[in-house]
């Protein structure tokens, strides 16, 4: 065979798989043609088993310092609640927040029945400061933070004439938590009757 | 003597056949020589144009006995074109009146340059028709009915507020209890999940 002729049949034939190439590019699926589809809502923060053991063993630790409370054991009851605080909860779980702030609110009722004022103070403003969202719990936390501000309170007032000052700039305090509590409160509740 | 008559009667075909030891007639002589002088110039080359249709016959049976005998050759230019048909016939063309010309028919110019060509344009031509219908064809439609089915939102992990709602400050301290309630709730969605057998999202 001639090479003019090789030539022409290559050439026709480069032609040809060009044009089916572009026909099998332009029926090709995803560019025209699309499926029914049924989706299921991308809900990546659904109730899974870790998310229940760790409510399980919240729940489980907050019994047992009933228990030592019921039983005057205030130290083990604190202890049971600050193992709450250790709990691996699932990454982003709101629960979790949740949870926690109000094993710190009980934690600081526990210290402030023991005097332990400084620390109960502590835990709060801990809580609060990893809080990631305002809540009822957080709100609940700074009720507890106004009751130890309380507390001191009159621990200056037991103190007294020198420390009036300071029982006074406490009892603000306390008042300013306690606005505080509110204010979150009557948001939230807003929020919620607005989302019913 | 011998007359147009009796050579006419003689080569009559009902006029009686002459016995093989008789002598010929001074007709049959003539005539004998007569022909032998169309075959010598057919050999030659030179046959005479216009002929008797009974000289034409036997000139050909002459002809044919000369070639079995091995005494016929053609010529360079007969073998030639009959060298060019056969070629021809190998390439796939037509060999119909080339062997009866006396002109030779070179190769190269006998063979089809344009088949290639040929070959390419169709080609192409299919290609492009191919490319204008797939542009100007209308793109297929197809509505589509996509159907969210969204998780229930008891399955999902949220926060607790609409649950356990404002806290008083009386129950502050009440943590025990609102964690069974909490477990309680998030329990019942995560067995009716479970037990439902729809995934509903995916798993942390």
């Amino acid at each position: 065979m001639k090479s003019t002729t090789v030539i022409g049949v290559l050439i026709g034939a480069i032609l040809l798989a060009s044009a089916m190439f572009i026909a099998g590019r332009a029926s090709a699926p995803g560019e025209h043609i699309t499926n029914d589809v049924t989706k299921v809502a991308d809900a990546s923060d659904v109730i899974d088993e870790s998310l229940m053991m760790a409510l399980a063993q919240a729940k489980n630790f907050h019994r047992k310092a009933k228990v030592y409370m019921s039983d005057g054991k205030l130290d083990e009851a604190a202890a049971a609640v600050r193992q709450i605080l250790s709990l691996a909860f699932p990454k982003g779980a709101p629960e979790a927040d949740d949870v926690r702030l109000d094993a710190r609110a009980l934690l600081a009722k526990l210290l402030v029945l023991q005097g332990k004022l400084d620390e109960a103070m502590r835990t709060v403003d801990e809580g609060l400061a990893s809080s990631q969202r305002e809540s009822f719990f957080t709100a609940n936390l700074y009720t507890v933070r106004g009751e130890i501000q309380e507390a001191r309170a009159a621990n200056y007032d037991a103190e007294g004439e020198p420390s009036k000052g300071l029982a006074a700039a406490s009892r603000r305090s306390a008042i300013e938590s306690y606005d505080k509590s509110i204010q979150i409160n009557e948001k939230l509740q807003k929020q919620l009757m607005e989302n019913r | 003597m011998t007359t147009n008559d009796d050579s006419q009667n003689e080569l009559h075909p009902n006029a009686p056949v002459p016995e093989p030891l008789d002598e010929a007639s001074p007709s049959e002589r003539a005539r004998a020589k007569a022909f032998a002088d169309i075959v010598d110039k057919a050999i030659t080359g030179r046959a005479p144009a216009v002929m008797s249709a009974d000289d034409r016959a036997l000139l050909e049976v002459a002809t044919v006995i000369r070639a079995a005998n091995g005494q016929a050759e053609l010529s360079a230019t007969a073998q030639r074109s009959i060298v060019e048909d056969a070629l021809r016939q190998a390439i796939g063309d037509s060999i119909a009146n080339t062997s009866g010309q006396l002109g030779v028919i070179p190769i190269g110019s006998a063979r089809k340059k344009w088949v290639p060509w040929a070959l390419t344009g169709a080609s192409t031509a299919i290609a492009a028709a191919a490319m204008l219908v797939l542009w100007l064809r209308a793109p297929e439609t197809r509505v589509v009915h996509e159907t969210t089915a969204q998780t229930p939102t008891s399955w999902t992990s949220r926060p607790a507020d609409p649950l356990i709602g404002p806290i008083a400050r009386e129950n502050a301290g009440d943590a025990s209890a609102r964690i069974d309630y909490l477990f309680a709730d998030r329990l019942e969605g995560y067995r009716d999940r479970r037990l439902s057998g729809r995934s509903g999202g995916k798993k942390r």
